[in-house]
């Protein structure tokens, strides 16, 4: 179990909630850095191995972002309670994620970005709990005044999951889309963003390599503190 | 009296009044002198002035009954006895004048002819003028009638000055001379009232006259500074872009690459992928972009704009920068004011 546990990413865990808590304390002043910080209204669509496997869910989340002159990082956590959409699908999970990314901008409206998921399963064994490495590309817009919009892609290296299971080196993708609007002279936030994880999983119980992927869809809705 | 007499005298007639402007001639004798030439007698003009001149009379007066004299010879054709009124005239009034527009050629000439026979200063004339101390100059003029060696002296000022020099020469006819108003040192002469004095002299003769004139200090006048310049104005620095449906259609652009981005990598055997995730967030962008379309643009820097104000300031700053040097310098000057004062008599 404990082996399980950090394969599927307790290590990203501990350094996630590191950042977030160096990311909101006060003292933490840098020059031209810009701290949000908020909760977010999360709403997913999970599905995994086939069709049959579908569930829908909502929960909480909060979106820390910290900018500091051509680097800036976004730190995510968010909990949804999935529900079987499809008979086959027996019970609720919960599934908590963390997602970190670490920007750093190269020209135009182009950053780069790498970073990690983590997602666990609660029931453990009711969905894949997984962890990777994303290295991907973020390009922003400024919509006008105080609106900026995003879109983001990118590959997941390195995926573990607490089933087992392999994907190939483009196996596994991911691609976001965002929202900012300041309010209040740039005091508050609205956030909105847009996640879309695929795993195309392969499993092995020797009998040769089953398809066994996982996809979900994550949408979050939220407000955030700037500083 | 011969025809060509009577006429040669009418114009005199005509030449008379301007000559008694100002003063009225009182002495009965030379009024009758005046009467009988204004009558063309001329015998008895001449009998009347000369016998007048022997009674007592204002300067005024004699200058007038040699003059009546000089008219009266020229009408006669006695032109030496009338050259040698006119001398007379010359001498007690070296400024008198004949309007030539209104006497005879005859007397004119007679009257010329006087003037290089005498050693007279005529027409001392100081102009009025502003001036910066060491900028400029007095200017000074004056008719000499023969040749002489002509020494011009400014003198008074209360003792400050004593007598100076300013111009030597040996001249005829008119002289104009230019004189700084400085001291030996350089330095702008005291304000005070101070006399042009212009001594004549050829051989045992010498005339000299004098024009006083009052000499005035004042404070140069500064440079105001400047706030602009003439005919540049300062341009806004921000400029709002036109209207454009660039964030409407960059909108639908990224929400639309999103959701078919998630269309085309979902997986096949779990289902056509979820759009309602994408669907929301993406329609939350496209109305921003939509209400970013209507909206009116934020003003945008006009990079050019900013340079050429820029420009115009640093202009500005460094006409203002001369301006201050040029006032300190202006600070440390004296401005003359030279104003020539009425005479109280002729030279002698």
């Amino acid at each position: 179990m404990r082996a399980e546990c950090w394969n599927v990413g307790m290590m990203e865990w501990r350094i996630a909630t590191g950042i977030v808590l160096l990311s909101i304390i006060p003292s933490f002043h840098l020059s031209a850095q810009h701290v949000s910080i908020g909760p977010q209204i999360a709403f997913g669509d999970y599905r995994e191995v086939s069709s049959d496997l579908h569930y829908r869910g909502s929960g909480l989340g909060a979106k820390a972002t910290l900018m500091w002159r051509k680097f800036s990082a976004d730190v995510v956590l968010s909990k949804v309670k999935y529900k079987p959409k499809t008979t086959a699908a027996m019970a609720d999970f919960d599934a908590s994620e963390v997602d970190i990314r670490l920007r750093y901008y190269v020209t135009g409206p182009v950053s780069a970005e790498v970073g990690f998921i983590n997602r666990k399963m609660d029931p453990e064994f009711e969905a894949q709990s997984v962890g990777a490495v994303t290295v991907g590309a973020r390009m922003t817009y400024v919509l006008g005044p105080g609106v900026r919009m995003s879109l983001n892609g990118g590959l997941l290296f390195g995926s573990k999951f607490s089933g087992g299971g392999t994907t190939s080196a483009l196996g596994a993708l991911q691609l976001g889309l965002g929202i900012t609007v300041d309010a209040l002279r740039g005091r508050v936030l609205a956030t909105g963003d847009y996640g879309f994880q695929r795993f195309s999983r392969n499993t092995d119980d020797g009998s040769g390599a089953l398809p066994a992927p996982i996809q979900q869809s994550l949408g979050r809705i939220g407000i955030a503190l700037a500083f | 009296m011969p025809r060509s007499t009577w006429l040669l005298a009418l114009p005199l007639l005509c030449a008379l009044p301007p000559a008694l402007s100002g003063q009225t001639v009182q002495n009965a004798t030379l009024r009758r002198a005046q009467q009988a030439f204004d009558n063309l007698d001329y015998r008895q003009a001449l009998t009347i002035a000369l016998g007048s001149l022997r009674e007592r009379l204002t300067g005024f007066e004699r200058a007038r009954a040699y003059e009546l004299l000089g008219f009266t010879y020229s009408g006669m054709d006695s032109i030496l006895k009338a050259v040698d009124a006119f001398k007379q005239v010359v001498l007690i009034e070296p400024e008198r004048d004949l309007d030539p527009n209104r006497t005879s050629p005859k007397a004119l000439s007679a009257f010329q002819v006087a003037l290089t026979q005498i050693l007279v200063i005529r027409q001392l004339r100081v102009d009025s003028v502003n001036f910066i101390g060491g900028q400029g100059a007095v200017g000074i003029r004056y008719t000499v009638t023969q040749p002489s060696r002509v020494v011009t002296r400014v003198t008074g000022g209360g003792g400050t000055l004593g007598s100076v020099r300013i111009d030597s020469t040996v001249a005829n006819g008119q002289i104009n001379i230019r004189w700084p108003a400085r001291l030996p040192s350089g330095d702008p002469v005291p304000a005070g009232n101070y006399n042009v004095v212009v001594e004549a002299t050829v051989g045992q003769n010498s005339f000299s006259t004098s024009q006083p004139i009052r000499i005035m200090h004042g404070a140069v006048d500064t440079l105001p500074h400047l706030t602009s310049l003439p005919g540049y104005t300062y341009l806004p620095e921000t400029e709002v872009p036109p209207k454009s449906w660039r964030p409407l259609g960059l909108a639908l652009v990224y929400s639309g690459i999103a959701l078919a981005g998630t269309s085309a990598l979902s997986h096949g055997d779990l289902g056509s992928a979820s759009m309602r995730e994408g669907g929301m967030i993406g329609g939350g962008i496209v109305l921003a972009g939509f209400v970013m379309t209507l909206k009116k643009p934020a003003p945008q820097p006009a990079r050019g704009n900013i340079l050429y104000n820029s420009l115009l300031r640093e202009q500005i700053a460094r006409r203002n920068t001369e301006i201050a040097q040029e006032n300190t310098r202006r600070r440390q000057q004296v401005a003359l004011s030279v104003v020539p004062l009425p005479r109280a008599g002729g030279g002698r």
